[in-house]
């Protein structure tokens, strides 16, 4: 699991060096990512600081809102308070005393609200002193009044100080409100910028990602279009790979053909020749015997004439040189005959079918029964995958080598024969034919698998023709032949099949 | 057959086997006219000449492998002529190719014998042959 992480780390390093259309388009994608993570991010602080900037502006509003509720109270105690002392009527004082009630209040909330400006909150403090100075003036006259002092009460507000008062205080609260006024504006100019910058930063993105787009798409496409032609190219090679294999297996099969049809003419046109030579010498053979006849006629009327080396010459060496013709000619037929059959192995129509081997093994077992018995021998036949090939050409093949195993066993000790098999992987199929007779030597191996080859002691019949006739039938069901073989102790033929035989289509001609 | 005797006619290139096959036919007392041929284009300017085809009963004994065309040919040829066609082949040759007996049976051959390497059986075959000739009834060509 580790090791396939770091795998994996691995290749996608490999990958990130590596220059390739899919890398750019990745690079691309990402950079269109963090871009975008850029606007959210920029936006995000945006929208705060307009929301900021809002509150700010409420602010503002507020603080001047509160100044001139201050100074509306202030005038409408003073009012209040003018009109209590010109009438006289208490009724008159709900408004002074309303003031009186709300304006600490508003005091204290106006220096709160500037709390964040020291400028402002002086100012504020200012206007809050002068304010409740402005109220303890008028408390006193109204302290008099209330009293009775109606005439000391009016001197108070005849002394001026509080209308002095009053105008400090709309000097005090209108440059307040004039420097709120101009921070409201300069707010109101920031948001804006705030905002216009967040349209700004956003179009340049989205720009910016349209660009990026454009150039995925288009990296994109010319990939796509290489991709394709690529594969245009791969099939078009493809196609002339598989016209190229027809071509050659066509070529192969006819040469195929050629050469069997070579080595079958060929031993016809050698056959011919040999009728006439066996014909012949059988016409030698009648006349010398007729000749010997003649002689022996002479020789019992007229011995004289007859001379000693002419009866030798027709009685011992016109024969022995007649049998030497004839063995030889004979042999020189049999070798014929070999190449003969070997050629319509190969010319013979194969017909695949599933072939119970463990059954088509004993049944060969079976057959050199007689043999076994006699070199005390033994064959086992394991139990065998099955097959899907030509019956015939199997059964002389394992027929072939058994009959080789049964042939040149070891008489010095008891004969074990084995057959064994399994399925590999790929579809193939393996037997071996095992057994501990005589052994074949090493530099022998390739050579008895050759026409008329033999190898070991030349005490059995045969013309050295089985193996040739395994290999070439093998080889036709598109398996192989090998051989593993001590001398002395043993051989193994090991066999290797497809399971299933697919004829090639030059296969079909008889 | 009694005044007009079948005459064989041999269509083989290799002389050794003419003279064995001939040979072997007189051994089994057959007397009849035998006209050996080496090439088939000679064969068949005899066997289509006017005379031969106006004449007599034939029998021929074909070999297959000629020099100068197949037997396979004047087989054909034989058996697609209309008079010469009812003369019994026999197709004596080295070959034993299953598909070309066939072939041969097919064109119309009588009999197929395949040449033994071994003596004693080609004589053998020969002089069976003979004896088959002597019995057998050849129809008249015309």
């Amino acid at each position: 699991m580790e090791s396939r992480t770091s795998r994996r780390w691995a290749a996608f390093r490999q990958f990130l060096r590596t220059r390739s259309p899919y890398r750019t388009v990745l690079l691309l994608a990402t950079a269109a990512t963090l871009l975008l993570l850029v606007v959210n991010l920029t936006t995000f602080f945006m929208i705060q600081r307009i929301a900021d900037d809002n509150a700010q502006v409420d602010h503002t509003q507020e603080v001047r809102t509160t100044a001139r509720e201050v100074l509306a109270w202030l005038l409408d105690a003073e009012t209040s308070q003018r009109s209590f002392l010109l009438t006289g009527r208490a009724d008159y004082l709900t408004n002074y005393e309303r003031a009186a009630e709300i304006l600490p209040e508003r005091l204290n909330a106006l220096v709160g609200l500037t709390l964040d400006n020291p400028e402002q909150n002086a100012r504020a403090e200012t206007i809050r002193d002068l304010a409740e100075d402005r109220v303890a003036v008028l408390e006193t006259a109204m302290d008099m009044a209330r009293a009775g002092r109606n005439a000391d009460a009016l001197a108070v507000v005849r002394r001026g100080q509080g209308s002095e008062l009053m105008v400090q205080l709309r000097d005090e609260i209108s440059v307040l409100d004039t420097q709120e006024r101009n921070l409201l504006r300069r707010r109101t100019d920031q948001s804006e910028d705030t905002s216009r910058s967040t349209v700004y930063i956003n179009a340049a993105a989205g720009l910016l990602m349209l660009i990026l787009a454009t150039m995925s798409f288009i990296i994109l496409r010319r990939f796509i279009g290489e991709l394709a032609e690529a594969r245009d190219e791969v099939a078009a090679a493809n196609a002339s790979l598989e016209q190229k294999v027809k071509e050659r297996t066509g070529a192969l099969s006819r040469a195929n053909e050629e050469i069997q049809r070579f080595a079958y003419i060929v031993s016809h046109d050698l056959r011919a020749p040999l009728v006439n030579v066996m014909g012949y010498t059988s016409e030698l053979e009648q006349a010398g015997k007729t000749i010997d006849l003649q002689m022996a006629k002479v020789e019992t009327a007229q011995p004289d004439l007859v001379e000693q080396d002419a009866l030798v010459a027709v009685r011992e060496d016109v024969p022995e040189a007649i049998g030497f013709i004839r063995a030889s000619t004979e042999k020189m037929d049999r070798l014929i005959n070999a190449i003969l059959k070997l050629s319509r192995e190969g010319r013979k129509t194969l017909t695949p079918e599933t072939l119970d081997m463990t059954g088509l093994c004993q049944k060969i077992a079976d057959s050199v029964q007689h043999q076994t018995s006699e070199a005390d021998a033994e064959i086992q036949v394991a139990d065998l995958p099955t097959i899907e090939s030509d019956r015939l050409a199997i059964e002389q093949i394992f027929g072939n080598l058994i009959d080789n195993a049964v042939k040149y066993l070891d008489r010095d000790r008891p004969g074990l024969i084995t057959v064994g098999g399994r399925e590999t992987a790929g579809g193939w199929v393996e037997y071996e034919v095992t057994d501990n007779g005589r052994g074949i030597s090493d530099r022998d191996h390739e050579r008895i698998f050759e026409l008329f080859r033999r190898s070991g002691r030349q005490d059995r019949p045969g013309e050295g023709l089985g193996l040739a006739f395994v290999r070439n039938s093998v080889r036709r069901l598109g398996g192989t032949i090998d051989i593993e073989s001590e001398l002395g102790k043993g051989s193994t033929f090991r066999l290797k099949f497809p399971k299933r035989l697919v004829l090639a289509s030059g296969e079909e001609f008889q | 057959m009694t005044n007009n005797p079948v005459k064989i006619v041999m269509v083989e290139d290799d002389h050794g086997h003419a003279k064995l096959i001939e040979k072997n036919i007189r051994r089994a007392n057959i007397a009849n006219e035998i006209a050996h041929f080496d090439d088939g284009g000679s064969a068949l300017d005899y066997l289509f000449s006017p005379e031969v085809r106006a004449n007599g009963p034939l029998l021929i004994l074909l070999d297959l492998n000629l020099p100068d065309m197949s037997g396979t040919d004047i087989l054909a040829k034989v058996k697609g002529d209309e008079r010469l066609r009812r003369a019994p082949v026999v197709v004596l040759t080295t070959t034993d190719d299953k598909v070309e007996i066939q072939r041969c049976y097919d064109l119309g051959c009588n009999v197929y014998i395949t040449k033994p390497v071994d003596y004693e059986s080609f004589a053998g075959a020969i002089r069976q042959l003979g004896l088959f000739l002597s019995v057998m009834q050849s129809p008249d060509i015309d």
